[in-house]
């Protein structure tokens, strides 16, 4: 029985073949290939024709593994050797398919698998570099902005001061709101570009809460009026008056939310509502809510509605970038909170969020109330004094503005320079009191001059304040600007009472 | 006047050689991946001149993590080496002076084409790029999925082995 078994195994999976050295059989047992004596074996597969190079090797003995072999429509996958002969060649063709289609599968799935992880990986490294292009894109087009909108301010601001008919002045004031909006625009593409690189950095400093929201308060009041809605603005009275934390992020969290209420809604009303969860030892806890008696957001679209440029499909949808719900959802995120939505359609929409606040200890009393106070020009520095100013700006539409906001103070001396290369001869060459610099000059940059300035060897011209200007308001320029030697740095677009509030502050 | 060339091409697994030869074949593509096991062998008539024609014998090898883990036996007798890079893939070809080391100390003294396949996946402008970036040295950019260029490949090697007797 076992001999018949051996037979049997033996003619489905081996086959003795003896060839001479052009390649015909000699001899020949049969068994799975459909060999016969005499017959040419290069002319079965192309494996044989190779053969023939053999002769000029001297090695005895040739083993080639997992051989494909198409035969007569038949297909073998084959351990093929070759032994030398005196008549000529020896090759035993073992018969192996199955054993080959077993590993064929486990060789699938092993390759399979590492050539997807390589291409997620490649694809990933590709998702990244967009990423980097578009931010790097976002950040050096908001820079180019700030120039033309620095001027555009600065123009209202001077026009302001001009005596203008009633007419005149209702267009100035669309012109400033305007500049505003373009303004916020500017700073929210920004802020959320910043958040998708990581550049931003939550910045705490108390402040005056009380009055952030009653410029809120007004504003939306006003806004909502505007539209026919009504504005419903519920503080808490055990929310503290002072806090710290970054207003700049609240305020842009709470406009953003704000701004698409009002957006979205036609009839009714808006509503901001402060309540204070708790307060353990200096920590606030304070949830925020706004609502609005608008559309209201499908169940199936809460989930988006935070993507950047996300729109709801309403009437409105043409309004706005879409950015402003994914610029609050990153920065309550860096501030370690969530937006949480309820609505559903025609049921308006709420959000809110809950914001930890730390309250400083030594200003837990409400301050005195005092509106913004107007800056005095006239009693700034040393009363009556006039100033020797030197105003470097390569931007003209910027040069303008500022020398014509400058003059009409009637405090400075001015010399303008449109050439960082020039900017040293001057001082050494007058005894200025005061330099305000745009960073990005031509031929030698601000923060380069300061530098050069600071390290001079004599006192009158190394202690003199620089005031730079910048478009690239992003935190970490702005700390090496001010690591370069500024006294201090203004980021593009300032209002004329920022300007002069910060040269006075650096005068000497 | 024929004769037979003995033909291996090598290459990282999953880079189309078995592609490529079935393009250059029977000129047929298919997007299904199929890992190649042992090898192929399959054989093509090329027409040098009205008179001289060359068979190819074309070993299509199983890919491998590294040039080192080729069974010497496929080599033995080889005529010319066509090595197979995957253009979208930089670990198939960052490497391709060592493999091109490990190849010519495998199989010395032999006419050697370097070819990048896969150009329909990726842009020219990056494919540039890249090839530039790691100093890619090589003869031909291929698509077996649209057949571009890959004719070329075998014809020229084709000459290469007519000429080199």
């Amino acid at each position: 029985m076992i001999k018949q078994y051996q037979t049997d195994f033996t003619q489905k999976n081996l086959q003795f073949l003896l060839v001479d050295h052009k390649g015909l059989v000699l001899e020949c047992e049969p068994s799975f290939l459909p060999i016969a004596k005499g017959d040419s074996i290069v002319e079965f597969h192309p494996f044989f024709e190779c053969l023939e190079a053999l002769n000029a090797l001297p090695d005895p003995e040739f083993s080639f593994h997992c051989v494909h072999l198409t035969i007569q429509d038949h297909s073998y996958i084959t351990d093929i050797q070759v032994l030398r002969n005196k008549k000529g060649l020896l090759i035993l063709v073992q018969n192996q398919t199955d054993h080959y289609n077993n590993y064929q599968g486990v060789a699938q799935a092993r390759n399979e698998s590492i050539i997807n992880e390589e291409l997620i990986v490649l694809k990933n490294n590709e998702l990244e570099e967009r990423e980097r292009f578009k931010n790097l894109f976002i950040q050096n087009f908001s820079h180019e902005l700030r120039n033309p909108l620095m001027s555009s301010m600065a123009i209202a601001q001077v026009l302001g001061n001009t005596a203008l008919t009633p007419e005149q002045k209702q267009l100035l004031e669309v012109l400033r709101d305007s500049n505003g909006h373009l303004n916020s625009l500017l700073e929210d593409t920004l802020s959320l570009s910043m958040i998708s690189s990581g550049k931003l950095e939550i910045r705490n400093a108390v402040f005056d809460f009380e009055k952030l929201l009653g410029l809120l308060a007004f504003t939306y009041t006003t806004r909502s009026k505007a539209k026919g809605l009504t504005f419903i603005f519920t503080v808490d009275k055990r929310v503290p008056l002072m806090v710290e934390g970054d207003r700049l992020r609240l305020f842009q969290i709470l406009t953003n939310l704000l701004d698409n209420a009002i957006k979205y809604t036609t009839t009714g009303s808006v509503s901001l509502r402060v309540d204070l969860n708790n307060q353990y030892a200096n920590t606030a806890n304070i949830h925020f809510v706004v609502s609005d008696t608008g559309p209201g957001i499908p169940i199936d679209k809460h989930g988006t509605i935070y993507e950047s440029f996300s729109q709801l499909d309403t009437p409105y949808k043409d309004q706005g970038t879409g950015l402003g719900l994914a610029l609050v959802k990153g920065l309550l995120n860096l501030m370690g909170s969530e937006i949480q939505l309820e609505s559903s359609l025609d049921k308006g929409s709420v959000f809110s969020f809950d914001l930890g606040l730390k309250v400083p200890l030594t200003t837990s009393a409400h301050p005195a109330q005092s509106s913004k106070p107007k800056v005095d020009i006239l009693k700034m520095g040393v009363a009556g004094k006039k100033y020797k100013l030197l105003l470097v700006e390569d931007d003209e539409r910027v040069l303008t503005v500022l020398f014509k906001i400058l003059m009409d103070t009637k405090r400075f001396y001015i010399d303008v320079l449109n050439d960082g290369g020039l900017v040293l001869e001057s001082v050494i060459q007058n005894n200025y009191d005061l330099i305000l610099m745009d960073i990005n000059l031509p031929n030698t940059s601000g923060d380069q001059l300061t530098k050069i300035i600071r390290d001079f060897p004599f006192k009158n011209i190394k202690q003199l304040p620089i005031v730079g200007m910048t478009a690239n308001a992003y935190e970490t320029h702005m700390k090496a600007y001010k690591e370069a030697g500024m006294n201090a740095v203004l980021a593009k677009p300032f209002e004329q009472d920022e300007l002069l509030t910060t040269l006075f502050s650096v005068l000497r | 006047m024929q004769k037979s060339k003995k033909v291996v091409i090598l290459g990282h697994f999953g880079v189309g050689k078995t592609s490529l030869i079935r393009r250059f074949v029977t000129d047929q593509f298919s997007d299904t991946y199929k890992v190649t096991i042992g090898v192929h062998i399959t054989k093509k008539m090329v027409n040098l001149t009205s008179e001289d024609t060359i068979s190819l014998i074309l070993w299509d090898l199983e890919g491998t993590d590294t040039l080192e883990q080729i069974r010497d036996a496929y080599l033995l007798g080889t005529h010319g080496v066509v090595f197979v890079f995957d253009v979208s893939r930089p670990s198939t070809f960052q490497d391709v002076r060592t493999d091109l080391k490990i190849i010519a100390r495998k199989v010395p003294e032999r006419p050697l084409l370097v070819v990048g396949n896969k150009t329909d996946l990726v842009a020219e402008e990056i494919l540039a790029q890249q090839l530039k970036a790691h100093d890619i040295p090589y003869d031909y950019l291929t698509s077996a999925k649209t057949g571009n260029t890959v004719e070329d490949v075998f014809i020229d090697l084709a000459n290469l082995l007519h000429n080199n007797d």
